[in-house]
């Protein structure tokens, strides 16, 4: 039974604008980076940084759960699930924290009120 | 962009109601041949917790829920909306960098400035990837009537 994407309104021009694609077979998150990487090239860029790891502001459901509560990229997926690729939002008129540096603050570059 | 009145009302209603904090939500629409058109503004709460009063942070728990209801109703996830209180109406470099760093290209923003006096001021932006910016967006409300 297929595993079902659901796929952000980003990344679908590299879907050929499907909102739900669908892969016969993956063992785990990063199997399934893969075969989406092999029907859809560039995606995989999109979901992983330089490390291989899930970039900071993609987060991925699988069956309503998020995949860092449990094994990442090496979280199992078993045949006829559901998984959502879900893009995190966030800004503001000043200052930001940065998710990928947990706790660490950047002030704006250009100083002052900033929106 | 075009949104209904009422929609860009209830927006504008938030900003002030929730100032001096930024509050924010998500547009629920459809695109179609003149471009995107928002059919629903849900209010989603401001997960930042350390500064409020200019930070937002939609927890991606409330897309997922409000991305399954979108797709019921035959909508799809249009956009985000979030207010500047006390400052102006239009993208900070944060919202830049974090769209940057982000799944963001084609995604329309709509920014509320609001002050203390209730001025609300909404604008429209959609973040290109291949400029690392926003660009504005015309901002069409839409009245029953007419539409």
């Amino acid at each position: 039974m297929a595993i079902t994407v659901q796929i952000p309104g980003p990344l679908r021009p590299l879907t050929g604008g499907a909102a739900e694609v669908e892969v016969e077979e993956a063992a785990d998150v990063g199997s399934l980076i893969e075969a989406l990487e092999a029907r859809h090239h560039g995606i995989r860029e999109r979901l992983l940084d330089a490390s291989g790891e899930l970039r900071g502001y993609v987060r991925v459901f699988v069956n309503d759960q998020d995949v860092r509560a449990l094994r990442g990229k090496a979280t199992e997926l078993a045949p006829g699930v559901t998984v959502a690729i879900v893009p995190a939002i966030a800004g503001g008129s000043q200052r930001s924290r940065c998710p990928a540096l947990s706790g660490v603050w950047i002030a704006d570059s250009d100083g002052g009120p900033a929106s | 962009m075009r949104i209904e009145e009422r929609h860009l009302e209830a927006i504008l209603a938030r900003a002030r109601a929730g100032h001096p904090l930024e509050v924010c939500g998500v547009l629920l629409g459809r695109t179609d041949a003149r471009g995107m058109v928002v059919e629903e503004a849900a209010a989603v709460e401001n997960r930042e917790r350390i500064a409020p009063r200019v930070r937002y942070e939609i927890a991606p728990e409330d897309l997922l829920r409000l991305q399954r209801q979108a797709r019921a109703a035959g909508r799809d996830i249009a956009g985000f909306y979030h207010s500047h209180p006390d400052h102006p109406a239009r993208p900070s470099e944060t919202d830049r960098r974090m769209a940057a760093e982000g799944l963001s290209d084609g995604v329309v923003h709509l920014v509320v400035g609001v002050d203390a006096g209730g001025n609300a001021v909404p604008s429209a932006w959609v973040f290109r990837d291949a400029r690392q910016a926003f660009e504005q967006e015309p901002l069409e409300v839409v009245r029953p009537e007419a539409g």
